[in-house]
């Protein structure tokens, strides 16, 4: 607790000075009640212990390096699953027992873009698997 | 050769030592905890909002790295500040079951604690009174201070402490113990 009195005295500037604000008899009680009721609270209640705190703090640093080394694989599985998804719906489409027109080449050009996209993360993922601490 | 998850989990906090932090710990852990208590009046609250406080303390130590001992302690005032004002918005204010009881204290002055029941006080203020009030009369921070711990502008904090202090001070009078 600070318990650094600073001058409570009647004739000092008011609470547009800046520097100190309590200055009459009413605020010195004021003041007083609420250290003593601070001084009782550190009393009866201690603060947990800093080895909590440090062993909290490493449990969350973990975490967060586990939750950002996977942000990379939770991408490229969203893209593969959305990608894969496509792939089956085209093949159903694609053999279905019917007519089917052939793909235009924008829905082409953009199946093989999805394709290269996940292609390219696979083998970077691949590529940062066998450098771990790149 | 340490894997990446290893060599995250071993070498960031070296900016912040653990012999460090423990003296950071002992200086300012009491203060902040006993600031946490008055304005939440849990304690379960206060440890785990203690808790969080110096952990973020401790995962972001590069940010801190800069600040003298003066200025750590506003900051760790700040960010109490911040997690109690997060906590409010969610709607948590549950009351606690077992709220800090000053007078059980023998150090605690007789006369005083006859004439104002400051913990009644200061559930009937609201939280940011609690904390104006809280750091004024108990830390000694002056108008710049608190506005730098709290995150208020000095000016709204000169007006926001004098109408605390005076709702406060309705308790101070005889015959006057509840706002």
């Amino acid at each position: 607790m600070n318990t650094t009195n600073k001058p409570t005295n009647p004739g000092a500037p008011g609470p547009d000075s800046g520097t100190w604000v309590h200055t009459n008899p009413t605020d010195d009680n004021l003041r007083r009640a609420l250290r003593t009721y601070a001084a009782t609270l550190s009393a009866d209640h201690t603060p947990p212990p800093a080895a909590a705190i440090l062993f909290r703090a490493e449990r969350r640093r973990r975490r967060l390096a586990i939750q950002r080394a996977e942000r990379p694989l939770l991408i490229m599985q969203t893209l593969g699953t959305l990608f894969a998804f496509c792939a089956a719906a085209w093949l159903l489409y694609r053999f279905a027992p019917h007519t089917l027109p052939t793909l235009n080449p924008t829905t082409l050009e953009l199946a093989i873009a999805c394709t290269a996209l996940v292609l390219t993360g696979c083998w970077a993922m691949l590529q940062a698997s066998r450098n771990p601490s790149a | 050769m340490p894997s990446s998850l290893e060599h995250a989990a071993t070498h960031p906090a070296t900016v912040l030592s653990e012999l460090a932090f423990q003296r950071l710990y002992e200086a300012n852990s009491t203060n902040i905890h006993s600031y946490l208590l008055a304005v939440s009046n849990r304690r379960d609250v206060a440890d785990d909002l203690l808790q969080e406080t110096f952990c973020r303390l401790l995962l972001h130590p590069k940010s801190t790295a800069h600040l003298n001992p003066l200025e750590l302690r506003r900051y760790l005032f700040r960010i109490a500040t911040n997690l109690l004002r997060d906590r409010h918005r969610s709607g948590d204010t549950t009351p606690y079951a077992d709220p800090p009881e000053p007078s059980t204290h023998p150090a605690l002055d007789a006369s005083l604690n006859n004439s104002i029941d400051i913990r009644a006080m200061l559930q009937a203020l609201k939280p940011r009174d609690r904390e104006l009030l809280w750091l004024a009369y108990v830390e000694g921070m002056d108008h710049a201070e608190i506005s730098s711990a709290t995150g208020l502008n000095r000016l709204s904090v000169r007006t926001l402490l004098f109408r605390a202090r005076n709702k406060a001070k309705q308790f101070l009078a005889p015959g006057s113990p509840s706002l």
